[in-house]
């Protein structure tokens, strides 16, 4: 199946989340793996580091896929403009 | 054979000159030469098109006529090119002569084998193609937006791009991150070139295609993201309608108006409400489209125009704020004393009870819930539409303090630090703080808008319109060009006009600076805005609504500040990054103190710093939460957003008061770092109006002498002539009739006075004729040496004197000279005047450094020359012959516009014809600059130096962490600096306005000066 522009809002969603509980999933194994660590330290942790990625990945995500899917598609300017 | 259809506005000069700027950068290759005929070029065919059309306007204005809309033929242009055309075997078909409401310069050339393109509506053929294939082709070239468009040579005929600009207010932004995300929602509209939001002002300047997209779905992207569009509304009374009938008339001619969003219409009750974009239409449009119907229309209520509705918003803005401040405040201050109730010297004072968990979560969960709340319904919508802006910073750390307080409370072994750690303070402090900075911010945006403000206030809302004889009170916006108008002491002008009789004395200062008043007489011109002080008199309306001076000249700040300076662009760049930089860095402090710093460092005896608190209990993941928390609220930047804009708004607007109008942020901040002033000698530093300076006459006297040089002169246009007719008309001496009158170019002239064979003109003629002016000569070389210009007269074949002519020295010119000076920069003369002239002149007024003998044309190219050696110029001169040379500089000031601001080509322009305004508008702008650069470190300061602190670098050796509301009150403190800082400009005044200074306690005397020769 061909992805088009119109599947970027879905694709980005499934990107970020899907980055974000990775970045839990890694991290939960981490504990498990290195360290004595309680449950409430190993979860509580995981939804910390999830809540992070999210609101790390999603504005840089988004642009991303857009910018891949949609021809016409401009990111936020690199630089601010000034009206002359 | 070749057609030309030539596109453009007659009736705006300054349209031409865009025209004529356009073409600059427009290669002559884009034209087939054929179809410019013998004028070789696009430029050479428009240059002799407007050429004509200003002999038109100035023939026009010397018969007192208004130059409106021109009949067919009646334009002298279109003869000379239909003329030229017919010679050449082409037609000129096609000259359209409407105004419009947009002034785009367009040239549209028809040519066999392409198909027309672009016809403006009301476009009116003027002659006949003779092959009557005047369909046959067309090419189109948008020149203002084309002017590059050299590869056009041979492309099919495509439509124009074409580009507006629209200013959008926008109301419920609060940081630079949703300037961030109202600019990224409307540069994401297809067809929106750029968008360029201002927090202070609350606006969104936008360029776009109006083919493309248009103001509705701006309005709508703007309102998806969760602001708002305040619209003006109007309640109209209309009179004759009839239900059924009417209102379908009414509602589909202003619905399909540009800008109106809605219309209800009751005629029941004769009522017509009107919502629209004031900044596409005007309710004076809306009234005259439903007059244009056949109605009356009266207003119904005051209405709300767009500045009411913002000043609405604004203070409801503040006063939600101020609501959550004494909600939060009080609830806030309960908690802390019921957290710290076990404390010294707290106990025994505060009730125990207080400290109990269970009131404490009580007494929170409100302040969380309300006043909080905005917080986690801003960052939830941003979220939803994958931005983040400060307010995820806010709510996560209310949020994690909260949870981590009520797990705490309800779940006290699960780790977080048991019982001893409910942080509900931490939590209940970070909303109070955050809340008092939201205030200071509202309260700041109100106060720095004032400027604007003060000028909408001087937009009187009626006026006294004579029609029929009947004096009628009529809304401001409803008095139409040609009106009389009556006005009486103590009453505001309401629209621009020129008085028709009796006498006054106008209060002009709010619009040029300018304390005294003006007197005015009949054929006067009067601003709308200014104040009548003593007579009463009656004027004739010439400009009316958006097009009075007024309200250009707010136009003009307004759009000025939706402007970024450099640093403003920077300042937000690095605050919109800065969130995810910061959620980075706390993710990263979270991992580290997990899976490393708690194992090496932690300590029982961990207190939060300046807190009793002691974490003993604290687990591994509430320590790491609980830094990485505080990380993410230290690091909040919420004054960014308000630091640079704030300042500019005040910045601009204090200028303004004083008659100085910059054109952009950008324009202050070029200004504050110029390094050379290049001040154009004639109508700058000089008055630019020759006058009589000197007579030195013979046996005959000096009445006789001037007499007959009157008497010759009267008949001559020369410059110099009519300095001399008009200083003998100041002493009294009327000129004689003259019977035989001769010009001898570049000499003088000769004529026959009361039958007396007169000569005037310079020693080469007198030499010539044989006349001894021996006696005179040494008089003649210390006038000369001076820079004036000297004529000599003589009668009979024998000298009877010499009369010196030189254009004079402004007042002020040798104080703004040394002010400019004292302000380290270097000054320069630029004139058209011979070196000796030049350095005479400049000697006067101390001007070292003199560029003379420069053609008008070559002024551009020396302030390049100086701008090569790495120089950042001023350049100060007449806003339309140093156009060039003023877009040129690094800024150009436009001085002594007058009220037709809109007209001048500088980026900063001076409404008064005085040089003090450059030194003020240097100083107003460097200290803008500085309040910038101040507040710029107000908001960033605190919270970088804090950041290590709260990431817990200390923490090894002193066993102590930031707490959240320690970081919450740096937040506010950044906010509450920026906001006195920017205060500070309210009461600020140019050095140069505060009176003399003590090294020239009496302004300059007037002093002559030469002007007379290449014009400077």
């Amino acid at each position: 199946m061909k992805l088009q522009a119109k599947d970027a809002g879905l694709l980005s969603t499934v990107a970020y989340t899907a980055g974000s509980l990775l970045a839990a999933l890694i991290f939960l194994l981490a504990t498990v793996l290195t360290g004595d660590y309680g449950w409430v330290s190993r979860i509580g942790g995981a939804v910390w580091i999830f809540a992070l990625s999210m609101i790390i990945l999603m504005p840089t995500v988004t642009p991303l896929v857009r910018g891949r899917l949609e021809p016409g598609y401009q990111p936020p300017p690199a630089e601010e403009h000034t009206r002359h | 054979m070749s057609e030309i259809l030539i596109d453009a506005f007659k009736h705006h000069l300054w349209a031409n000159l865009a025209l004529l700027d356009a073409c600059e950068g427009l290669s002559d290759q884009v034209l087939d030469a054929s179809a410019v005929g013998t004028y070789g070029s696009i430029r050479d065919t428009l240059a002799h098109l407007f050429a004509a059309e200003q002999r038109y306007l100035l023939h026009m204005a010397g018969r007192g006529q208004e130059t409106g809309p021109l009949a067919e033929g009646s334009f002298p242009g279109v003869e000379e090119l239909k003329n030229h055309a017919a010679r050449n075997g082409e037609a000129l078909i096609g000259l359209a002569g409407e105004a419009r409401e947009v002034c785009r310069p367009h040239l549209c050339l028809l040519r066999a084998g392409h198909q027309p393109c672009h016809r403006a509506p009301g476009a009116r053929l003027h002659g006949a193609h003779p092959a009557g294939n005047r369909a046959a082709g067309a090419r189109s070239l948008d020149l203002a937006s084309e002017r590059n468009a050299a590869n056009v040579r041979g492309r099919p005929v495509t439509q124009a791009k074409e580009r507006k600009e629209l200013t959008l207010p926008v109301a419920g932004m609060t940081c630079a991150a949703c300037v961030r995300r109202v600019e990224k929602a409307l540069t994401s509209i297809p067809g929106v070139e750029g968008a360029t939001v201002n927090l202070g002002a609350g606006k969104a300047g936008v360029t776009y295609d109006p083919r493309a997209c248009g103001p509705d779905e701006m309005q709508k992207s703007i309102e998806e993201i969760g602001y708002q569009v305040p619209l003006a509304s109007m309640e109209l009374l209309v009179l004759g309608m009839t239900p059924g009938h009417c209102d379908i008339i009414i509602g589909g001619a202003l619905r399909n108006m540009p800008g109106v969003k809605s219309v209800v219409i009751n005629p029941a009750t004769d009522t017509v409400s009107v919502q629209f974009l004031d900044s596409l239409v005007s309710g004076w449009k809306i009234k005259k489209t439903i007059r244009s119907l056949g109605y009356e229309v009266h207003d119904k209520g005051e209405g709300q125009d767009s500045a009411d509705r913002e000043r609405h918003l604004r203070s409801q803005e503040i006063r939600r704020q101020l609501t959550n401040l004494l909600i939060a405040w009080p609830l806030a201050a309960i908690v802390m004393l019921g957290t710290f109730s076990d404390y010294e010297p707290l106990n025994g004072i505060v009730p125990s009870f207080l400290g109990e968990k269970l009131v404490l979560f009580a007494l929170t969960t409100p302040l969380v819930l309300g006043p909080g709340r905005q917080f986690f319904v801003h960052s939830w919508n941003g979220l939803r539409r994958g931005v983040t802006d400060m307010n995820l910073l806010y709510a996560t750390g209310i949020g994690a303090a909260y949870l981590i307080a009520v797990i705490n409370t309800f779940f006290p072994d699960a780790g977080f630090g048991g019982e001893r750690a409910t942080f509900y303070e931490a939590a209940a402090l970070l909303v109070a703080f955050i809340v008092l900075g939201r205030y200071l911010e509202a309260v700041t945006r109100g106060r720095t808008s004032a400027a604007i403000r003060k000028l909408m206030d001087l937009q009187p809302k009626r006026a006294r319109v004579l029609r029929d004889g009947v004096e009628h009170v009529l809304p401001a916006d409803e008095v139409e060009p040609d009106d009389i108008i009556a006005v009486r002491p103590g009453e505001s002008i309401a629209v621009d006009g020129v008085v028709l009789d009796g006498y006054s004395a106008l209060d002009e200062s709010m619009l040029t600076g300018e304390s005294i008043h003006v007197e005015k007489k009949a054929g006067d011109a009067v601003t709308a805005g200014t104040i009548n002080k003593t007579g009463a008199f009656t004027f004739r309306a010439t400009r009316v609504g958006a097009e009075t001076a007024l309200a250009q000249i707010i136009k003009l700040v307004e759009d000025a500040q939706t402007t970024k300076a450099p640093i403003q662009a920077l300042a937000d760049r690095v605050a919109g990054h800065f969130i995810l930089g910061v959620h980075a860095l706390a993710l990263a402090v979270f991992l580290f103190w997990f899976f490393a710093g708690y194992d090496l460092f932690f300590d029982a005896s961990t207190r939060l710093l300046l807190t009793p608190y002691e974490l003993k209990d604290l687990e591994v993941f509430g320590f790491a939460l609980l830094v990485s928390v505080t990380v993410l609220v230290i690091s909040c930047p919420c004054a960014v957003g308000l630091a640079t804009p704030a300042a500019m708004m005040a910045g601009t607007g204090k200028a303004a008061e004083f008659g100085i109008l910059f054109k952009g942020a950008d324009a202050v901040e070029a200004a504050a770092g110029i390094q050379v002033v290049v001040l154009d000698k004639t109508g700058t530093l000089t008055k630019g109006e020759p006058s009589l300076t000197d007579v030195i006459s013979g046996s005959g006297g000096d009445e006789e002498l001037l007499h007959l040089a009157a008497s010759v002169e009267a008949r001559s246009e020369h410059p110099l002539g009519e300095a001399i007719v008009r200083g003998a008309a100041e002493r009294g001496i009327q000129p004689a009739a003259v019977q035989v009158f001769n010009s001898i170019p570049g000499q003088g002239l000769e004529a026959e006075v009361d039958g007396r064979q007169v000569i005037l003109g310079n020693q080469r003629l007198m030499e010539e004729r044989g006349v001894n002016i021996r006696a005179f000569l040494d008089e003649a070389g210390r006038l000369e040496a001076d820079g004036k210009s000297v004529v000599l007269l003589a009668t009979g074949g024998s000298a009877l004197g010499l009369l010196a002519v030189a254009d004079t020295v402004k007042e002020t010119s040798a104080e703004a000279v040394r002010e400019l000076k004292q302000l380290g920069l270097e000054v320069a003369m630029i004139t058209g005047d011979n070196r000796r002239t030049a350095d005479a002149i400049a000697g006067r007024l101390g001007i070292e450094r003199v560029l003379a003998e420069v053609l008008p044309g070559d002024k551009a190219a020396e302030v390049r020359r100086l701008q090569e050696n790495g120089r950042r110029v001023a350049m100060v001169g007449d806003g339309v012959n140093d156009a060039p040379a003023l877009a040129q500089a690094d800024v150009g000031i436009a001085i002594g516009s007058g009220t037709d601001v809109a007209k001048e080509a500088g980026r900063v322009v001076l409404i008064r014809d005085d040089v003090l305004d450059v030194v003020a508008a240097v100083q107003v702008a460097r200290q803008t600059i500085r309040l910038v650069k101040q507040n710029l470190l107000w908001a960033f300061g605190y919270n970088a130096a804090a950041i290590p602190l709260a990431a817990g670098v200390l923490y090894p050796f002193f066993s102590q962490i930031v707490s959240p509301e320690l970081a919450a009150l740096l937040m506010a403190t950044s906010s509450f600096s920026v906001t006195m800082n920017t205060l500070r400009m309210r009461d600020y005044r140019p050095p140069v306005k505060r009176g003399p200074p003590s090294s020239s306690p009496e302004p300059a005397r007037p002093q002559p000066a030469p002007a007379l020769e290449a014009g400077g």
